[in-house]
């Protein structure tokens, strides 16, 4: 028996009942039943009004708001008539895409970091993540310890975690250099890591620290959930442990994948805390966030359309992520259903 | 049937996560939730209560301005309600506030932001009451001026105390290098060559020094730090007609220069550039450089038994000089501090102005801003406390001769546009970010800089 007989098969979903051929509706039956349905339904409705109201004042209307402050000339002269400042079209978002604005390589560069920082922070926490719950999906002696502690990161609030890497990553003083340098002379000189090219680092790594524990505790808690028997059938088999997790965990493990990937991105391309609290408003142009940078160009020098077309364009692209990803994972969103 | 319903209530669950998260990005900061009446006219201010945002001006700044009320209230039965905004906020608290009418009666606001937020429309121009603290003749012109806006009529603010940037230095660390401080500061040769000759000194009482250092892009006053010498240099940071940006003159490039090339000789701590204003301060205070600029809180906090980031050798030997003379022949300093501002819908304006004018008197400017450990904004309240010692002697002398910014509603903006520039040029003079260092790059730097300044100086309703 190969090992590919081992591996799960994935249910196709059950197929539906032949739907009959659609009569055309009758009228006065077909408002009948909308009003019965109404009556039946009133109840339901009325209990999530409130939310429904709260969701429509707190998030749609704002989000319309700020994709409408897009096309407005809102800045420091205009800031009074808030909504009815001159209405300049796309001459906000063109300004992002002509090099000869002065803000467009500020855009650009913000574009290139955020990037960088997504995939690398995503790629650090689910692949660390799952990394750590394979090697803490054994009995050791300690291991319950030693799982809590590993945990630890993910309860201190970002701007604690922040401020702590900020001390660390100093040239001179800071213990990541002392370690390094003084103590394992791994390397020769104290490189900067707050200053340059190193600001980038200085923010993923502290992210990924902070952000690997959560994947971690759910492929750990996918991992104790898992058949033992079907490790053990392959075992028997002669699968090695490469090809065991190749061929079982990983699938097994892909909707947890899914969502993670699904929220890890979401969260990293929005990260505002880390590099402001690291690097302060303007984190450089090795470092400047999307985030940072609508933040300063918005409410440090009342850019306001500025920053709300940069906040439009962010947006589109995470609706395309979402989008991207539904395509991606669809099926194993219905097998999970 | 299930399959599709569930897709949809995919769908909406997915799009309700994005709008969460972009409506997070997109939303502003809340605004101010003081909630102010619109005003009503009050021939008596007894009983009346009078709302006032400080900043933190000291380690306490709400009992330490409600300790110098304290007389005002019982003399005339207004009670003044005092409100902490930090720093950190305060610009766009204020700001809110003003543009939703639901601020307090009265705020400090910086002397360099009062132009921005007058041309918010949200504050009540003071001209009818200022001569009963006489007026523009009673402060320097320099300080009258952060109370006006260019090219409009009105006066949006009062003075209420002042400080100034001068040089800080270690008496015992020029001592030990054979300086003479009376001439080491004197001009641009001077203060290289002084800096030269204390980078020979590795150390002080054991303890490891540094010649000088000063911060990066991190903080919020590094244009403060580098104008100086841009002013020094016969440079200025924009046209006269204050329409388009100077930053990149020839004499502007010089001064930057001349500060950025510190970093190129080796006299300026580079790991300083990592840290905010307060860090570096920290590090002077802790005995880990020689000289730094600095404002005058700094020398009060010297005296303070209760501040424990002085090292004892750094508190026993502090200099103060006014910094050095340029190509111009001249010396500035950045003059700052911090206004007064009376909100247009204050709900009792004779009682709110009654607040402003008792802050105004030359005696509680002096107690205020003794306690500050800045200088009071009136000049003679000002000379009184500059005669207390050399050191505010020195301090006194670089708030007369200093210098402030063009008092426009972009300032702020123009001032982030230059602060990204003087950050990323201290970078590369140090070495970081990967671009080889040079005249030319400087100039380079600075043009971008001037050009992004004149975009937000071109922009209008």
């Amino acid at each position: 028996m190969s090992i590919s007989d081992t591996e799960p098969q994935l249910q196709p979903a059950q197929p539906l009942a032949p739907v009959p051929p659609e009569l055309p509706p009758d009228p006065a039956l077909t408002a009948t039943a909308r009003r019965h349905s109404w009556r039946r339904n009133r109840f339901a409705w009325a209990l999530i009004a409130p939310a429904l109201i709260f969701m429509v004042l707190v998030h749609i209307v704002p989000m319309l708001l700020g994709v409408y402050v897009s096309f407005l000339k809102l800045n420091t002269f205009t800031l009074p008539k808030l909504f009815g400042a001159p209405w300049i079209g796309l001459a906000n978002f063109k300004g992002l895409f002509d090099s000869a604005n002065p803000l467009h390589n500020g855009f650009v560069d913000a574009t290139r970091n955020t990037a960088i920082y997504t995939t690398t922070v995503v790629v650090g926490t689910i692949g660390g993540g799952l990394g750590v719950a394979l090697l803490l999906n054994r009995s050791f002696p300690g291991v319950r310890i030693v799982r809590t502690l590993m945990l630890t990161p993910w309860i201190i609030p970002t701007f604690v975690v922040a401020t702590l890497w900020q001390f660390m990553w100093q040239r001179d003083a800071g213990i990541i250099n002392k370690i390094l340098v003084d103590y394992t002379h791994v390397l020769s000189h104290k490189p900067t890591w707050l200053l340059g090219d190193n600001t980038i680092w200085a923010i993923v790594i502290p992210s990924i620290w902070r952000g690997l524990p959560l994947p971690m505790l759910f492929f750990l808690a996918a991992l104790q959930a898992m058949p033992p028997e079907l490790h053990e059938a392959a075992k028997m088999d002669g699968a090695g442990a490469w090809r065991r997790f190749r061929h079982i965990t990983l699938p097994l493990l892909r909707p947890l994948i899914g969502i993670q990937l699904l929220f890890g991105v979401i969260y990293a391309t929005y990260q505002f805390v880390m590099p402001y609290i690291m690097l302060g408003s303007d984190p450089g142009p090795k470092a400047d966030l999307l985030m940072t940078l609508i933040v300063r160009q918005a409410f440090d020098n009342n850019l306001f359309g500025y920053g709300a077309a940069i906040s439009t364009l962010l947006m589109l692209a995470m609706a395309a992520w979402v989008a991207l990803w539904y395509l991606a994972f669809r099926r194993d969103l219905e097998v999970a259903a | 049937m299930r399959r599709a319903s569930r897709t949809r209530l995919f769908i909406l669950l997915a799009a309700s996560i994005v709008l969460a998260l972009v409506v997070a990005a997109c939303g502003g900061k809340s605004s101010s939730s003081e909630t102010t009446k619109a005003a009503a006219p009050a021939n008596n201010i007894k009983g009346a209560t009078v709302t006032m945002w400080v900043m933190n001006n000291g380690p306490h700044p709400v009992e330490d301005t409600q300790r110098i009320l304290k007389p005002f209230e019982q003399q005339t039965g207004v009670k003044v309600d005092v409100k902490l905004v930090g720093w950190d906020v305060q610009f766009d608290r204020i700001k809110n506030s003003a543009v939703s009418g639901t601020g307090p009666d009265i705020t400090q606001a910086g002397t360099t932001q009062v132009p921005f937020f007058a041309a918010l429309g949200g504050f009540q121009d003071l001209s009818q009451y200022t001569s009963q603290i006489g007026g523009a003749g009673a402060y320097a012109n320099g300080i009258w001026k952060t109370t006006q806006v260019e090219g409009q009529s009105g006066t949006w603010a009062v003075p209420w105390f002042t400080e100034a940037r001068a040089i800080y230095y270690r008496k015992d660390a020029l001592q030990k290098a054979g300086i003479d401080p009376a001439t080491a500061f004197t001009d641009w040769d001077a203060f290289n060559s002084t800096l030269t000759k204390l980078k020979a000194v590795k150390d002080v009482g054991g303890k490891p020094i540094k010649p000088f250092g000063g911060p990066g892009k991190k903080a919020f006053d590094l244009v403060h730090g580098v104008m100086p010498f841009v002013w020094t240099a016969g440079g200025s940071e924009l046209t006269p007609d204050n329409k388009q940006s100077a930053i990149n003159s020839p004499q502007s490039a010089e001064g930057v220069e001349f500060y950025a090339n510190l970093i190129r000789e080796g006299v300026f701590d580079t790991s300083a550039l990592e840290k905010d204003g307060q860090g570096v301060e920290d590090m002077f205070k802790g005995g880990q450089l020689a000289v730094w600029i600095g404002g005058p809180w700094v020398l009060q906090a010297a005296g303070r038994a209760d501040d424990p980031k002085w090292s004892d050798a750094a508190r026993k030997n502090v200099g103060i000089a006014p910094l050095p003379k340029g190509p111009s022949g001249k010396s500035f300093a950045f003059v700052g501090g911090s206004n007064l501002m009376m909100y247009k819908t204050a709900k009792n304006k004779d009682a709110a102005w009654a607040v402003i004018k008792y802050l105004s008197q030359d005696s509680s400017q002096k107690a205020y801003a003794e306690l500050m450990g800045m200088f009071p904004a009136r000049l003679a309240p000002q000379r009184q406390v500059g005669a207390t010692d050399q050191n505010h002697k020195e301090f006194l002398q670089a708030i007369e001769e200093g210098r402030s910014y063009a008092p426009i509603p972009q300032w702020a903006q123009v001032e982030n546009a230059y602060k990204s520039s003087f950050g990323d040029i201290l970078d590369t003079a140090a070495g970081f970010g990967g671009k080889s260092y040079s005249t030319q790059e400087v100039q380079k730097q600075l043009d971008a800089a001037a050009k992004e300044a004149d975009t937000l100086l071109a922009q209008g309703a």
